[in-house]
């Protein structure tokens, strides 16, 4: 598969703040690829890089094969970003925005109507293009800027921090319309989230620590390589739990035993078959791959 | 091209929806207007009336005289501030994010600044006119002297105090980045601009080391255009109806008609030389600061 995204050895300081330090990584086309790190990781600063906003320091950006110094003006073309906080003009229309955006990459007159028509279906907001921005909810506030950033049908989106403070059914229906269009279009998703259940759908993940990868694979890889697998044990009696001699977690009416990996799982169920008569084996989350990376834990954009 | 239309319009459709912005634009203004319903218009009717005391007058030459100071008093200062206000989007877009949206697209840095000179001018020329249009209005029922040649140069005046405005606002507005500096800015030029062009108050009453000061800023001869304007019908009355050229000279000397470089009086000519000049000098300035930050950057 193609690279759509090449950074080699880029670096940016702000002073004597090394935001990004000699980081390389690649994104493939069509693939879903997060970005981890808590605030101040250097994720934004390598987007604003991406997207032209930012000068680097040093080392290589290519974007669909142009380099980002020589040719920034194609690559905009062809990316479109979905910034933390809206960036919409609060004083005008819904349809007044996106005309106004949209004349920017010369999607004008019938072909806007058209284009504006389609991401109205989309993203469902038909009925919110009169109404003012500054006057909407975060969540349909949130569908009008994706449908900015989708107004000229973008190679690569760039999500930074999407769901952030969304309500489950428009971060349901963001997702919706993001693999959508990554079936349809096969669209790249570049993403940057503090939520690990999104990072978790991903197809490559990247966990930056000050402005270093500490990590990165699949989120199978990592959770193979970063956490163990667990055994969750329903209703289970005081003198099982001390026949089995591992560490475990109390829950409700469960517990969580930690085992290395899977087939330490098996082994440990075959060996105990009266114990094991309820109970379910699950793989460490984002969250304990991330926490085991970084020391830190993510939990809605707050580090702990 | 579609690009600088596009974001033209959005400025100035932005001004105009913005509450907030477009009200504080024009609080000047308004501060001048009740000014003159309250007492600067009975001082100036007041002070014209004994000027001529003993003279057989129509009281609507008075009238007229005071009318047209105030209306050129208004746009000389609605032409900058509104200019200033409406320009200080280049620091609101800055704060909002809406700039970095903006030329997240592929869209140049330049028409960008481009976009914001035109929008501002645009906006303030949209309410110059509007407010030439109510002053003439005004004038009409006050005592009309004007002929249409004045009308048309008052029009011009507005325009080049417009584009003034707007170049020195842009230069001003450029380097800033926080919504603290814009309100300074918007607040300094409000409040400080009616009395530097001679609004508020005749340069012609300030010190004498006051009015050497006021003498090098370009926007006072602005002023003294539109002034001269819409008092030319009202001095060639007074004439016709046999005012002495003293009294006359002397009221064209009280309210700024006449503006005195170091003791040498400026002709209409200079004034608009030194406006002309002026705003073209900080289009210079405004391109260079736009080319250095791009060069810089770099």
């Amino acid at each position: 598969m193609e690279n759509i995204i090449e950074i080699n050895h880029l670096s940016k300081s702000f002073g004597e703040v090394k935001a990004v330090s000699d980081l390389t990584l690649r994104v493939k086309k069509g693939e879903l690829f997060a970005f981890l790190g808590v605030n101040g990781a250097g994720k934004s600063t390598t987007i604003s890089i991406i997207c032209g906003q930012l000068e680097k320091d040093g080392g290589e950006v290519f974007v669909c094969g142009e380099n980002i110094e020589k040719n920034s003006r194609e690559i905009k073309k062809k990316i479109g970003v979905v910034f933390q906080n809206s960036a919409l003009d609060s004083a005008l229309s819904v349809r007044d925005n996106l005309k106004s955006r949209a004349a920017l990459y010369g999607i004008t007159g019938k072909n806007f109507t058209k284009r504006l028509s389609e991401l109205a279906e989309l993203l469902d907001f038909e009925n919110l293009l009169g109404r003012t921005v500054g006057k909407l909810s975060g969540g349909q506030r949130r569908r009008i800027d994706i449908a900015r950033a989708l107004i000229h049908r973008p190679q690569v989106l760039i999500l930074d921090e999407p769901t952030t403070g969304l309500d489950p059914q428009t971060r349901r229906l963001l997702w919706n319309v993001v693999q959508s269009l990554r079936k349809t279009d096969n669209m790249t998703v570049f993403l940057t989230t503090h939520y690990m259940e999104e990072a978790a759908d991903a197809d490559y993940v990247i966990i930056l620590d000050s402005g270093k990868i500490s990590a990165e694979g699949t989120p199978l890889e990592l959770k193979n390589k970063y956490t163990g697998d667990f055994i969750t044990l329903y209703n289970p009696t005081e003198d099982a739990l001390e026949t089995l001699g591992l560490p475990y977690e109390k829950i409700r009416d469960a517990a969580r035993i930690a085992v290395g990996n899977t087939a330490q799982a098996t082994a440990l169920i075959t060996k105990h078959p009266e114990i094991f008569t309820d109970y379910e084996i699950t793989k460490g989350k984002m969250d304990d791959v991330f926490l085991s990376v970084t020391g830190k834990k993510l939990t809605g954009g707050d580090e702990k | 091209m579609t690009g600088l239309w596009s974001l033209t319009r959005r400025n100035t459709k932005l001004f105009f929806k913005d509450k907030g912005m477009f009200i504080s634009s024009l609080i000047t203004p308004l501060i001048l207007l009740v000014l003159y319903v309250t007492f600067l218009a009975n001082v100036y009717r007041d002070g014209f009336m004994s000027a001529v005391a003993g003279m057989n007058i129509d009281v609507t030459i008075i009238d007229g005289t005071v009318g047209g100071q105030l209306i050129s008093s208004l746009l000389a200062v609605c032409c900058v501030t509104v200019a200033f206000c409406s320009n200080l989007l280049m620091i609101q877009d800055k704060t909002s994010g809406a700039r970095a949206d903006i030329t997240v697209s592929p869209v140049k840095k330049s028409t960008l600044a481009i976009s914001y000179f035109l929008a501002s001018a645009f906006s303030t020329v949209i309410i110059g006119f509007t407010a030439l249009g109510a002053g003439l209005l005004y004038l009409l029922k006050m005592g009309w002297y004007m002929s249409l040649s004045d009308v048309l140069l008052m029009a011009l005046d507005v325009i080049l105090l417009t584009l003034f405005g707007t170049a020195l606002s842009s230069c001003i507005n450029f380097p800033l980045s926080t919504n603290g500096q814009a309100s300074a800015v918007g607040t300094i030029v409000s409040a400080g601009y009616g009395f530097i062009c001679g609004a508020y108050m005749p340069i012609s009453n300030f010190s004498g080391g006051l009015q050497k000061v006021i003498s090098f800023l370009p926007g006072t001869y602005g002023t003294s255009l539109l002034r001269n304007h819409a008092l030319r019908g009202v001095y060639a009355e007074m004439t016709d109806a046999g005012f002495p050229e003293e009294v006359i000279n002397s009221i064209r000397d009280s309210i700024d008609c006449n503006i005195y470089f170091f003791g040498t009086k400026v002709s209409e000519g200079a004034m608009y030389a030194v406006l002309a000049g002026s705003t073209a000098l900080l289009i210079g300035i405004y391109v260079l600061m736009n080319v250095l930050k791009k060069a810089r950057k770099r």
